[in-house]
C-alpha cells in the first residue's frame, strides 16, 4: 500500500459547490488535539456527553471535534443534520443531559417543530454551537449558550467560551483577499489546500483570545 | 493500487476458516469467561442471574451454559431502564479510557437504546470483514453510506486496514454525488445500500440516460440492509452488474453480512454465540428447525449480552459454508411475535408474501394474517387487490388465491378480499401490519 491513498473522502462546500476531499487519519487526529485548546475553555467535566449533530460527508470537519472529546474524557453522542432525525436530539438531550451539542442547523429547528418539541426546552442549560442558518434563533433562545460552528471549506471554526472563533492555525493559513476569507493549508496533507476562496467574508482578530488559546480567531460578516 | 504485487489472504482474521471443533472448543472457553465478567460488571446481567440463582462458576460447559443461563429480554432492559432512570438498562460496563463514544440504535419504536461504543466495535469488526469477503483489498476505495448515530465521526475500521470510504449520508440527493464518485475513484463496494436508495438510483439513471452498468463496473458487490431484498431490486441491480450482499442486524451484538453463496447470513461465532429457543418455550430447537435467535456477545465489555432473545425467528445451519467460511449461517423468517401456529404448522408473513404477488391483481402483496391467537385452526388472511386490474371477477380472483395458496401452505384457509385501498390506510405499502387481531 503506498502511502497517498486516504484514509476517508470527505467533502466541502463552497459557493455552491460541493468537492470530495481526502484526508488521512492522522491528519484529523492532529486536528482533533488543536481543537481541544479551543474545547478546554469551556472546562466541561470528564464524563459528560456533548451531542454532535452532522452527517457521515462532514467527516473532515467533525471528526477532529469529536477525537477532541475523548480526548478531553468526554462521551461523544451523536445525531444525523436532517429534519427527520430531529427526535433523536430531543431523546438524547432527554436521556443524557449532555452539556453541549455541537452543529445545530436549521434542519434540528425544524424537525423539533414538525415533532412539537420545543426547541429552546431542549437546548436549555446547554452549550450549543449553531451553524450560520441557526445561530440568530438559538441565541434568542432563554437560558442557551450559544455559541458559532462554522464550516470554512475543509476546516471547522468553533468559539471558545470567551467567544472567539477560533480556526486551526497550525495546520490553516488565512488571509483575506477583497473581504473574502482565503484558506491553504501549511502543513503536509494527502490533499493540499492552496488559496481556496471560502465564500465566507470576514477579518482575522490581531488580539489574542480570553480563553487562552494561541489559535487565530476571525470575524464572519456573512457568506459572500 | 493496480502495481501492487502483495496477495492477501482470503479472509480477513483466520477465525474465520477454522475448523468446526476448533470454533466450538473456543466458544466453550469465551462463553465461562464472558459470563463471569458480564455478572462481575453488568448492574442487570448481575441482577437476572442473582434471580435465577445462577452463578458463573456453574457454568463450565456449552451444555451447562445451554441448560442454566439465564435469558435476558427486551423488556428486562426496558424495565431496569425505567427502575433505575438508566439510558443503557444496566447493559454499559463503565469503563473509564475504554468508551470512546456512545452510539444508539435506530429506535424507530421509542427512544433509540445506546450502545457504547470502545475503538473498534463488534460490528465495525464483522464490517470489515464482510467488504473483504466481497473482495475490497488495501487501497481501494469503498461508498461508505450511513447515518452518525451510529458511531460518529470515529469509525475507521476500514481505513486502517488501508481502504478508503468515501463518505456520503443514506439520501436520494447524494445520487449524483455516488455516480461522480464511482466513476472517479472506481471503488470495489459500497454499503449501506437500501431499497429506498435502489430506487432513486433508477430513477436517477432513468432521468440522466447514465449507463449503470459503466456506473458500477468496479464493483465486486454492495451490501444491502434495511428491509427484505424484494425480487424486483434484486433483478434490476443484478442488470446493473451489481451483486448485493444482504446484511442484517444479530441482534444487536455485531452485523450478520451474506457470502457470495447468498444462503443465509453468516454469524462470526467468534463474536456471539447464537442458538435458537421455541419462542413460548424456550426449550432449545434443532439446528434447521424454526426458533427464535438467542445471542450472547463473546467480545463486547462495554455492553456484554448474555443469552439475549432477540425476537426474530431463524434456522440455524452450522454445516460448512461453500464460500470457503466454517461459521453458522441463519435464515430470517420474521419477528416471532408474527408467527402463527395453525394445526401444528408454523406459518410466517414471508411465506404467504410470495404467493400473494404472483397474481396481477393483488402483486401489490398487501395482505394481512389474522391472529386471534398464536395457534389457529385455520388460516385466515384479508388480501387487497387492485380493483382496474381485476381480469374476470372478484369470486374467481378468490378461487384462484385459495388453490395457490392452500397448496402450498396444506391447512385450512378462509380468505377475505378487500381494495386495496384499504389497506393502504393503514399505512405506506411496506409498512401496513401484516399481522393483526381482527
Ligand atoms: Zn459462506
Amino acid at each position: 500500500m503506498t502511502t497517498s491513498h486516504p484514509d476517508q473522502i470527505g467533502c466541502y462546500t463552497v459557493h455552491g459547490k460541493t468537492q470530495f476531499y481526502s484526508v488521512k487519519r492522522t491528519e484529523l487526529d492532529r486536528a482533533g488535539v488543536q481543537m481541544a485548546r479551543t474545547l478546554r475553555s469551556f472546562a466541561f467535566k470528564p464524563g459528560a456527553y456533548v451531542l454532535t449533530v452532522s452527517v457521515v460527508q462532514e467527516v473532515v470537519q467533525f471528526a477532529p471535534f469529536e477525537f477532541a472529546l475523548q480526548l478531553l474524557g468526554l462521551y461523544g453522542t451523536n445525531a444525523d443534520l436532517s429534519p427527520f432525525d430531529a427526535g433523536r436530539v430531543e431523546s438524547l438531550a432527554r436521556q443524557f443531559d449532555p452539556v453541549a451539542i455541537c452543529g445545530v442547523g436549521n434542519e434540528v429547528l425544524e424537525g423539533l417543530k414538525m415533532m412539537g418539541h420545543d426547541a429552546a426546552a431542549v437546548f436549555k442549560g446547554r452549550t450549543v454551537w449553531a451553524r450560520p442558518d441557526a445561530y440568530d434563533a438559538v441565541r434568542a433562545m432563554p437560558g442557551v449558550a450559544a455559541r458559532r460552528v462554522v464550516l470554512i471549506g475543509p476546516a471547522l471554526a468553533l468559539e471558545c467560551a470567551k467567544g472567539g472563533l477560533h480556526i486551526d492555525g497550525r495546520e490553516w493559513e488565512v488571509v483575506v483577499d477583497n473581504e473574502e476569507l482565503v484558506l491553504s493549508s501549511r502543513q503536509h496533507r494527502i490533499d493540499p489546500v492552496s488559496g481556496l476562496k471560502t465564500g465566507f467574508s470576514g477579518r482575522l482578530t490581531d488580539m489574542p483570545c480570553a480563553c487562552g488559546s494561541p489559535d487565530p480567531h476571525i470575524s464572519l460578516d456573512g457568506a459572500i | 493500487m493496480a502495481s501492487n504485487a502483495i496477495i492477501y489472504p482470503d479472509v480477513l482474521d483466520p477465525i474465520e476458516s477454522a475448523s468446526r471443533e476448533y470454533l466450538d472448543r473456543h466458544q466453550e472457553a469465551s462463553l465461562a469467561v464472558m459470563c463471569e465478567y458480564a455478572v462481575a460488571n453488568a448492574p442487570l446481567i448481575r441482577k437476572v442471574w442473582a434471580d435465577a440463582g445462577v452463578k458463573p462458576g456453574d457454568i463450565k460447559s456449552v451444555a451447562d451454559f445451554r441448560e442454566k443461563a439465564p435469558f435476558l429480554t427486551k423488556d428486562d432492559i426496558r424495565a431496569y431502564r425505567d427502575a433505575h432512570n438508566d439510558p443503557t438498562g444496566g447493559m454499559s460496563v463503565d469503563s473509564p479510557g475504554q468508551t470512546v463514544s456512545v452510539g444508539t440504535t435506530s429506535g424507530t419504536t421509542g427512544d433509540p437504546t445506546p450502545v457504547p461504543n470502545w475503538r473498534r466495535t463488534p460490528a465495525e469488526e464483522t464490517y470489515a470483514r464482510d467488504h473483504w469477503h466481497i473482495g475490497v483489498r488495501p487501497g481501494d476505495h469503498v461508498c461508505h453510506m450511513l447515518f452518525t448515530f451510529r458511531g460518529g465521526h470515529r469509525r475507521r475500521s476500514l481505513s486502517e486496514l488501508g481502504i478508503a470510504e468515501i463518505c456520503f449520508s443514506i439520501s436520494p440527493f447524494e445520487i449524483p454525488r455516488i455516480v461522480d464518485a464511482s466513476k472517479r475513484f472506481r471503488p470495489t463496494s459500497m454499503s449501506i445500500f437500501p431499497n429506498p436508495l435502489i430506487n432513486a438510483f433508477e430513477q436517477y439513471f432513468e432521468k440522466t440516460g447514465e449507463d449503470p452498468v459503466d456506473v458500477f463496473k468496479s464493483y465486486k458487490g454492495a451490501i444491502f440492509g434495511g428491509e427484505p431484498l424484494g425480487d424486483r431490486q434484486k433483478a434490476l441491480t443484478r442488470s446493473w452488474g451489481l451483486e448485493l450482499f444482504e446484511t442484517t442486524s444479530l441482534g444487536d451484538v455485531a452485523g450478520a453480512c451474506e457470502c457470495r453463496e447468498h444462503n443465509g447470513f453468516h454469524a462470526y461465532e467468534d463474536i456471539a454465540f447464537i442458538e435458537a429457543v421455541d419462542p413460548i418455550t424456550a426449550e432449545p430447537v434443532a439446528d434447521g428447525d424454526i426458533g427464535e435467535l438467542v445471542v450472547t456477545s463473546l467480545v463486547d465489555r462495554l455492553s456484554p449480552l448474555v443469552r439475549y432473545r432477540t425476537g426474530d425467528l431463524v434456522s440455524i445451519d452450522r454445516s460448512p459454508c461453500g464460500c470457503g467460511r466454517t461459521h453458522a449461517r441463519f435464515k430470517l423468517l420474521g419477528r416471532a411475535t408474527d408467527q402463527i401456529l395453525v394445526k401444528g404448522r408454523s406459518i410466517l408473513p414471508r411465506e404467504i408474501m410470495g404467493l400473494v404477488e404472483k397474481h396481477d391483481e393483488t402483486r401489490a402483496n398487501l395482505f394481512q394474517i389474522i391472529r386471534a391467537d398464536r395457534e389457529m385452526d385455520e388460516l385466515k388472511l384479508r388480501i387487497g387487490y387492485d380493483v382496474t386490474r381485476l381480469k374476470d371477477s372478484e369470486d374467481a380472483l378468490k378461487l384462484r388465491l385459495y388453490e395457490r395458496i392452500s397448496v402450498a401452505i396444506e391447512v385450512p384457509l378462509v380468505l377475505e378480499l378487500v381494495d386495496e385501498q384499504e389497506l393502504l390506510k393503514l399505512g405506506p405499502p411496506h409498512k401496513i401490519p401484516r399481522v393483526t387481531k381482527t
